[in-house]
């Protein structure tokens, strides 16, 4: 009774793993667990297949009830999707994380610096580390800021910094910056609640490092921003709507941290002063952490059109009289073409080496570099430098010959909207598919949150991991068929 | 308490009490028809579609109102915006736009309230009869009831919700007691002793048939039933059990006392108020009953537009 019926199912769910040529997570060698993996491998290796599956289905149904979903808009009546979710866990020791995080504060901090001086004194230029054409032809970059003093000098008060792991040392690098209204930490929190739910004895086996702190720091930067100072800040997030598709995250971070979300209609602006209607009148508001874009805050400022923002807001925001998280104009700072200066800030503004490599990048605004990135296209990814979200993007090595002849054309017609970089093969860490009942490799990133008051950066141990849960598939985004997994930092090594 | 929020918390309880109110009043009268002769037919169905406000549009889609015509229309049709899936469905919309205000249990509550009356086959159902169905509604307003008082401050949010309910419920039970005694006393055999069936209908669809007995302790008469769902104090679907709620809730939002009022809503809820606890059903059968009910419907819809002025409603800067 033993030994056969703990052995015999232990060869269904993990049907037969292969490591292939990535890089993968769990196991050192076939059959061989990385010592972090070893407790979670032999867990799922004694589950028969019909256990992991009820657990599955419970976690959705988990996810459903709680409207953890986001919407497509295809039928004309709009049909909301699970953000698949995958139960098992991607573990990081304490010790890679601690590089991680390091890493991380080091960038940001030097990303604030940055965002500091373009905005401000522009010693960067006066200094040749950066071309002021390259900045000023960025798509994000909003002269209207200039000169803004904007509260303790903080631009990046929330940052999600995208990782990817090198393919033959398995070094965590740095493939793009989010330092405008990055999403995805109410999954990072969610995931580790359902987690906890359907999965209790997995987590009896390690010592993880909680998350559950963000939104109460989160929340005190907030405070910390009210021009008025004092402990009753009136704090609000400003979200474009039940419609956006980050709309779960942004109701669950205002309730988790007791404030009021807004929407554009709710705010006021007279006399230079934001009010928010309630129904005992107009009340000030002191502090809004937006999750609205730049272009659409204020519709007297930027777009006209815009609906979703506030009349006059830039003009209370330029007086002082409401902070705005993150900072307005940090869209230059996620350009895919400032990307590779980086390293530059880090060593310009912190002089210091980069703890975190970056991938390298070719400019195609660079002339050598754009003969190289002609050349050499079919290995390639070439991404627009004012997009994200996997939009404006060729896949070199899939890319018909049809679809590499119109970037060539598209980037010779526009080098300075260009990047290209080495096709990443990203890491693999076991998952589950339901449609073959068994666990196979799958591709993954990793985006940590980073939260900045000024002086100290804060990390939740972990951050969200992102899964391309389609065989084969590099493309991690929830638009195109991307998962998500619970991520844990060990207390210590395994 | 930001307007939007009141808005539509407001809301929120409107429709799943106007959910809940259609189920009853769907599933009592498919099963009372169940035991008439079929010339009476008509006199079941119709009412609920005069009552629903949806004549017209009821009309442009069905031929005759039977069983299956008047259940589709009422439970399941996207395009009546009456429609019990549809007041759900714009419950829970209302629900998640404001789900940080509200408790988590009750936001589960009303999501997986909308994902079952999304998974029920309008087909089956139809074959099946509206029991199923209705139950399910009915069940899960009463849950999302039990959840909102079990887990949500009973602060001025609650109240709006609180306002919300009663408004409606109000509305729905003078349409009610209208629409049947209209439709009967066209009939040609008057409002008197054959209908009894048809009163009964309307008792057990507001669930007070048996309180009725313990109250009057004979047969069901018209002037009776009508003197309990208007003017009874304690009975929860009476109009008149509903305005006092309606009064306390916007009292408690505005902090005016007894005596007084802080805004024409009030006001207006006081007036009515004092009517239903003075008049005397002979009077206002000797009045008529139409023009009386009509008025209550008129003063309700001035109490919710006036509760939109004060509290949801914010034009040009102040």
């Amino acid at each position: 009774m033993a030994a056969l019926p703990s052995k015999m199912p232990l060869l269904r769910l993990f049907g037969d793993y292969q490591t292939g040529p990535f890089y993968d997570e769990m196991f050192a060698a076939p059959d061989t667990p990385r010592p972090h993996y070893a407790k979670i491998f032999e867990r799922l290796a004694s589950m028969i297949p019909a256990q992991f599956e009820e657990r599955r289905q419970h976690a959705d149904l988990a996810f459903l009830l709680q409207g953890i979903t986001f919407t497509v808009y295809s039928d004309g009546r709009g049909t909301e999707r699970l953000f698949p979710f995958d139960l098992i866990p991607r573990i990081i020791p304490n010790s890679e994380w601690q590089r991680i995080d390091r890493g991380l504060a080091q960038r940001v901090i030097a990303l604030n610096l940055f965002l500091q001086d373009v905005y401000g004194k522009q010693r960067i230029f006066a200094d040749r580390q950066i071309p002021r054409s390259l900045i000023y032809s960025c798509k994000h970059f909003l002269r209207e800021v200039i000169g803004i003093e904007v509260p303790r000098g903080i631009h990046t008060h929330v940052c999600g910094i995208d990782l990817v792991r090198e393919s033959k040392t398995g070094e965590f690098c740095v493939l793009e910056d989010n330092v405008r209204t990055p999403s995805g930490i109410s999954y990072v929190l969610e995931n580790r609640l359902v987690m906890m739910r359907t999965f209790p004895d997995a987590f009896h086996a390690y010592e993880v490092l909680p998350v559950n702190h963000y939104p109460a720091e989160l929340s005190r930067i907030l405070r910390n921003l009210s021009p008025r100072g004092g402990d009753d800040a009136q704090v609000v997030l400003l979200t474009p709507g039940i419609y956006n598709s980050a709309y779960f995250e942004h109701s669950f971070l205002a309730q988790q941290m007791g404030i009021e979300l807004v929407e554009g209609r709710d705010l006021i602006t007279d006399g230079g002063i934001v009010y928010m209607k309630t129904i005992h009148g107009l009340k000030r508001v002191d502090v809004i952490y937006r999750r609205v874009d730049d272009e659409f805050l204020d519709p007297l400022a930027f777009r006209p059109d815009s609906v979703l923002g506030v009349p006059g807001l830039m003009a209370a925001y330029r007086a002082g009289n409401v902070a705005l998280a993150n900072a307005v104009g940090n869209g230059v700072a996620d350009d895919k073409a400032i990307y590779a200066y980086v390293p530059t800030f880090v060593r310009y503004y912190l002089g210091e080496d980069p703890i975190l490599r970056s991938v390298e990048t070719y400019l195609c605004s660079r002339k050598e570099d754009l003969a190289y990135v002609l050349d050499h296209l079919p290995e390639l990814v070439v991404k627009a430098v004012g997009e994200s979200g996997g939009y404006g993007m060729l896949m070199g090595p899939t890319a018909t010959r049809e679809r590499l002849e119109d970037f060539a054309q598209r980037i010779k017609a526009d080098p300075r909207n260009y990047i290209a970089q080495p096709v990443q093969p990203l890491s693999l860490v076991p998952s589950y598919d339901p449609a073959l009942g068994a666990i196979e490799g799958r591709h993954v990133d990793l985006r940590p949150y980073c939260l900045y008051d000024g002086e100290r950066v804060t990390i939740v141990p972990g951050g969200l991991t992102r899964v391309a849960l389609q065989q084969g598939s590099l493309i991690v985004n929830s638009s195109q068929g991307g998962g998500s997994k619970d991520t844990w930092v060990l207390h210590g090594e395994n | 308490m930001l307007s939007r929020i009141a808005d539509s918390l407001f809301w929120l309880a409107r429709y799943i009490e106007r959910a809940e109110y259609t189920a009853r009043i769907l599933d009592v009268n498919f099963h009372t028809v169940l035991e008439q002769s079929k010339d009476r037919y008509r006199l079941h169905w119709d009412p609920l579609i005069v009552m629903a406000g949806e004549e017209e549009r009821f009309r442009s889609l069905y031929r005759e109102a039977d069983a299956r015509a008047v259940f589709e229309f009422l439970a399941f049709r996207h395009d009546n915006p009456s429609s019990i899936v549809e007041c759900i469905t714009k419950a829970r919309e209302n629900a998640r736009t404001i789900r940080d205000y509200i408790s988590r249990e009750m936001w589960e509550d009303i999501n997986s309230f909308y994902f079952t009356v999304c998974r029920f086959q309008p087909e089956e159902e139809m074959a099946a009869g509206p029991h199923r169905f209705c139950d399910a509604i009915r069940f899960g307003s009463h849950r999302f009831h039990g959840v909102t008082d079990a887990t949500l401050p009973h602060d001025e949010g609650w109240e709006f919700l609180r306002v919300g309910w009663f408004i409606e419920r109000a509305e729905m039970t003078a349409r009610l007691v209208d629409v049947q005694y209209h439709i009967l006393y066209d009939a040609p055999a008057g409002i008197g002793g054959a209908d009894n069936h048809q009163w009964m209908a309307v008792l057990k669809s507001v669930g007070a048939y048996e309180a009725y007995h313990r109250k009057y302790h004979s047969s069901i008469e018209p002037e009776k039933v009508a003197e309990m769902l208007i003017m009874h104090p304690l009975h929860p679907r009476s109009i008149r059990f509903s305005i006092t709620e309606v009064q306390s809730g916007l009292r408690a939002i505005s902090g005016s006392g007894a005596g007084s009022y802080a805004n024409e809503a009030e006001r207006l809820t006081g007036k009515v108020l004092e009517r239903l606890r003075y008049d005397r059903i002979t009077e206002i059968f000797q009045l008529g009953l139409h023009s009386y009910l009509n008025e209550m419907l008129r003063l309700c819809g001035a109490i919710g537009e006036d509760i939109a002025r004060n509290y949801f409603y914010y034009g040009a800067v102040a």
